[in-house]
């Protein structure tokens, strides 16, 4: 442990009561299902007027109201809109991720956004995550399954998924074990001011200020943790500017923990709902990487996300003025039926066509992809290699993955053989 | 072992499998790729890479 961020104390909520989880579950809203309606949406067409949001029962987000909304949909139109720099972040984001971490690499364009971006892509490249693998991914996995293994059952989103990446960054982050619990409250809270709830802020201000202490310490007293690499590296030859870096903290606590833990979770459900695949990947561990490609494709973490028109532009015949949002919906990509065959079937051993768009595509594509697949697949063989014969309890509900704009299981209730 | 790397995202090129949606032949050295041949993952230019140790 780095000694370096001894008596620095991340604060918890004013309101000790408020449970941001819970509020988070419920600002997604409880969508069974969003493809029936995205399927409708697409046989009309590829691009309409109106927010991606309102087709779903949601609590509306305030941050996003009143602005000029359409709705892209499909692989082509979807990967054009990603990749074509007409359609920008930061208008885009400002409203949102930029209110909840501040000034991000989401919220930045052209060269400013390439310069920051290499630096923060270099920290998460393959090979210096894979060798997260054994010292951070690894003892996590352990430690969680050792709540459970010798109990014959569990849920793995309650007991494994949900805690399972945040503890993975918060260990790289090294800080202190006895704060994760107040960080992840606060990582989670931060989005919170979607919905107009006052602890986003709160949360917001609090990891900012905590991580404007650490940074300090770890610049006078560097050591061989992420945050010691990220706040003494360079960007053509300067220190990487503070607001810049606690915003990628904040966002990081959030993002690498959030989004993998669905992404999990959703590989878990898939194989478990389809139980000739996961005796298969059981078998063939060699089949894992396809397995993860085909559950980020059927259920990616993140199924929308933003753009901004900085011109009119015609889209599929549709005019698009100036200073609209594209809500872009990946998950429509991903499921597009021109790309992939029965694209709501779940299987691991489709034909191989496009790559899915889970992490989108484009200068803005997800930096943590590759933590986030070490993560996936070293969860998945140890779950595999020490709970034999896993299976879904036939005497608790079968996962059911809900949410229109971050879907997830909430519990993957099984059993086990114990050895 | 060194490969070539994007430096947007991480995408590591292979020279035993090539690019094959970008038409670039298993068996393609990196520098013999068109120079406007652009990341499969990202589509980061071809100069966006960087030799890296794996």
């Amino acid at each position: 442990m780095n000694v370096a961020n001894l008596g620095l104390v991340l604060e918890d909520l004013e309101d000790k009561a408020f449970d941001p989880f819970m509020v988070e579950k419920l600002s997604h809203g409880s969508t069974p299902d969003p493809y029936p309606a995205i399927h409708a949406l697409m046989a009309k067409g590829p691009v309409h007027k109106g927010a991606y949001r309102d087709h779903f029962d949601a609590v509306p987000d305030v941050q996003m109201a009143g602005l000029n909304h359409y709705v892209v949909l499909g692989y082509d139109l979807v990967q054009q809109v990603l990749l074509d720099p007409t359609f920008t972040n930061r208008e885009a984001f400002e409203h949102n991720l930029g209110r909840s971490f501040g000034r991000t690499v989401t919220v930045m364009d052209g060269p400013e956004h390439t310069r920051y971006r290499k630096i923060f892509q270099r920290a998460f490249l393959p090979q210096t995550v894979a060798k997260w693998g054994g010292s951070v991914v690894d003892p996590v996995v352990k430690d969680l399954m050792g709540s459970f293994i010798c109990k014959g059952e569990a849920d793995l989103v309650e007991d494994f998924t949900h805690h399972y990446p945040f503890q993975v960054i918060y260990r790289q982050l090294e800080l202190e074990p006895e704060q994760a619990p107040v960080f992840h409250k606060l990582a989670i809270a931060q989005l919170l001011s979607s919905i107009g709830a006052p602890q986003g802020q709160e949360a917001t201000r609090k990891l900012g200020d905590f991580f404007a202490g650490l940074l300090a310490q770890r610049r006078a007293n560097p050591g061989t943790d992420l945050v010691s690499h990220l706040a003494t590296a360079e960007a053509d030859g300067e220190r990487l500017p503070d607001e810049v870096l606690i915003a990628f903290l904040r966002q990081l606590v959030n993002a690498g923990g959030d989004t993998t833990y669905r992404g999990t979770s959703v590989l878990l459900a898939g194989l478990l709902t389809h139980p000739d695949q996961l005796a298969s990947v059981t078998a063939d561990r060699t089949l894992i990487p396809q397995a993860i490609e085909e559950a980020l494709r059927w259920e990616g973490p993140v199924a929308s996300t933003w753009r901004h028109a900085t011109r009119d532009v015609t889209l599929a015949g549709v005019d698009i003025p100036r200073g609209a949002i594209l809500n872009v919906v990946l998950a429509s990509a991903n499921r597009d039926p021109a790309k992939f065959a029965d694209p709501d079937r779940f299987d691991i051993f489709r034909e191989r066509t496009v790559r899915n768009l889970a992490f989108a595509t484009g200068p803005h594509v997800c930096i943590g992809q590759h933590l986030a697949r070490v993560e996936m697949t070293r969860a998945l063989n140890a779950l595999l290699d020490r709970l034999p014969n896993l299976r879904l309890n036939p005497d608790k509900p079968a996962p059911d993955i809900v949410g229109h704009i971050l879907r997830v299981p909430e519990h993957i209730h099984v059993r086990f053989d114990q050895r | 072992m060194q490969a070539w790397v994007c430096l947007n995202c991480g995408w590591t090129y292979d020279p035993h499998v090539g690019i094959p949606e970008a038409g670039v032949a298993p068996g393609t050295a990196f520098e013999d790729i068109p120079d406007d041949c652009k990341c499969p993952a990202c589509s980061a230019a071809k100069a966006d890479f960087e030799l890296m140790d794996l």
